[in-house]
């Protein structure tokens, strides 16, 4: 399980430790849930965010 | 009585749209103090538009079905003049100097306007138990919640405080309170509706969307306000149909998937039966039910929940110097986002697009699917934890387990009320089906309910 508090402090990040105790359950369940699917994309798999280079500029 | 039968008094002068502002401002002013679902009434604003559309049709200038229809909008659209709070603290004195693109299109076709509703604080959750500017209640049983984020929407149209509502739903934001509520509730497909002018929370999953007391009545809102906008990016040009069902909706030949694994696991045994009834019927219509299997929904809302909490956070980031104006539940879950590394957003974002590909094989062999809207009916104000075949689940999560993959994969999906549980609260179905295609949910759920699929009359109406 990764720990939260210490990535929170690498990041800079304002949280106080009871904060930070109160969420860690669900992160690491999401977590659990998630790191697999992540590790199962290959290169050629391109993100769903939208970007055109035709796009009008405001 | 619904917007089309409303509109059909008007133009037989059976009544005028002054009246009818009048009554549903009454009602407002007797069931409000209970319900809290509006945050802001613009009583003058809507007796001044009531009095124009009189005018206007008396005139001969009929701006079609929605003219001089009492309605009202979730308080995260921009209104020109009137605050805009997102139920929110942040935004307690913004008064925004331009109409959200939904709320303009509503206007131009004649709707008069209540005023805002309550939600969710910033549509971050799924009770509308604003800590900020009080808790909506169910108006089927003020002791329960009515959903959200979309709970004022819920709540007045439920109760006949207004004809309609605009939601939006971010991971069933719309959907959710129209199973709670009993009403009918329509997320549209991504980029059907344009997203201008709302307040976001996260900009690939947010979706705009009317929740209403009929189907057909879904479909006029569609109408007002589908369409292509420029100044939104996400916003399709795919063409623009009319997608209020005929009065004569056939089924016959339709395939409906019947989803054999995820959808019907862990649910309320009073929500099954009632969503089995359904479906029996759509099949006595003359519809062909084929079981389905779904691909894997637990990663989708996995996948999903990322790409929310990353986007919320972003969204929020400016504002989380002062915690003290953020509601636990809502900090809780934007801290959450801030932990997230960039990579999982980015990995989120590229699962999305394979998911996308793997659901859509399954409209090589039906044309819709139909599930229940969520596991449960309304859980108590207050209740954080529900029991689902004995098994003890977060409520949000509950709630949002069978709606949250459709925003992923950017969906139509309509919910229809299909029954009551035996406390009396309402129970919902919700019809999924392929991009682009809201005519033919919407004409699925038009057939359910001229088959006798619904609920009667919430009390309060």
């Amino acid at each position: 399980m990764k720990d939260w508090a210490s990535t929170a402090k690498a990041a800079g990040l304002d949280i106080p430790a009871q904060d930070i105790s109160r969420i860690v359950p669900t992160l690491n369940s999401l977590d659990e849930a998630f790191r697999p699917l992540a590790e199962s994309l290959t290169p050629e798999m391109e993100p769903a965010a939208v970007f055109r280079a035709d796009e009008e500029q405001a | 009585m619904t917007i089309r039968e409303a509109a059909e008094s008007l133009r037989r002068r059976r009544f005028s749209a002054l009246e009818l502002t009048t009554a549903a401002l009454g009602r407002i002013e007797r069931f409000n103090p209970t319900l809290r679902a509006f945050l802001t009434v613009t009583a003058e604003q809507a007796l001044q538009q009531a009095r124009q559309a009189d005018a206007d049709l008396a005139a001969g200038n009929d701006r079609g079905p929605l003219h001089g229809i009492p309605i009202a909008v979730k308080d995260i659209f921009c209104t020109r003049g009137v605050r805009t709070t997102a139920g929110s603290p942040i935004y307690r004195d913004f008064v925004p100097d331009h109409d959200a693109f939904a709320v303009a299109r509503l206007e131009h076709a004649g709707a008069v306007m209540l005023g805002k509703l309550n939600m969710h604080e910033l549509a971050y959750g799924i009770t509308s138990a604003n800590p900020h500017f009080g808790a909506v209640r169910n108006p089927w049983n003020s002791k329960h919640s009515p959903g959200g984020s979309s709970g004022g929407s819920g709540a007045a149209v439920a109760a006949g405080l207004a004809y309609a509502a605009l939601g939006t739903d971010t991971g069933g934001s719309i959907r959710i309170p129209a199973s709670f509520c009993g009403t009918v509730g329509l997320k549209p497909t991504y980029g059907r509706v344009s997203r201008r002018g709302v307040m976001p929370l996260s900009w690939s999953l947010d979706h705009v969307g009317p929740l209403t007391s009929s189907v057909r009545d879904a479909g006029l809102l569609l109408n007002a306000i589908a369409g292509h906008d420029p100044a939104d990016s996400s916003s399709s040009r795919h063409p623009v149909v009319d997608f209020v069902p005929d009065e004569d909706c056939p089924v016959r030949g339709l395939r409906i998937g019947f989803p054999e694994n995820f959808f019907f696991e862990r649910v309320d045994s009073d929500v099954e039966l009632s969503v089995r009834g359904s479906i029996a019927r759509l099949e006595s219509l003359g519809a062909t039910i084929k079981p389905v299997t779904v691909p894997d929904i637990s990663a989708m809302n996995a996948t999903g929940r990322v790409i929310l909490l990353c986007e919320a956070s972003a969204v929020l980031q400016p504002y989380l110097e002062n915690r003290g104006q953020f509601g636990p539940d809502v900090l809780a879950l934007l801290d959450q986002g801030r932990l997230l590394p960039a990579t999982d957003y980015i990995h989120a974002q590229r699962l999305r697009r394979r998911m996308q590909r793997e659901f859509a094989r399954i409209w090589s062999s039906v044309d819709c699917l139909i599930a229940p809207t969520t596991p449960l009916t309304a859980p108590r104000t207050g209740d954080t934890t529900v029991k689902l075949a004995g098994r003890e689940e977060d409520v949000r999560l509950a709630a949002t387990r069978l709606v949250r993959s459709i925003n992923l994969l950017g969906l139509p999906a309509l919910s229809i009320p299909c029954g009551l549980n035996g406390d009396g609260l309402p129970v919902g179905l919700q019809i999924i089906g392929p991009a682009f295609q809201e005519a033919l949910i919407l004409r699925v759920g038009a057939a359910m309910e001229d088959g006798g699929v619904g609920i009667p009359p919430c009390p309060m109406a």
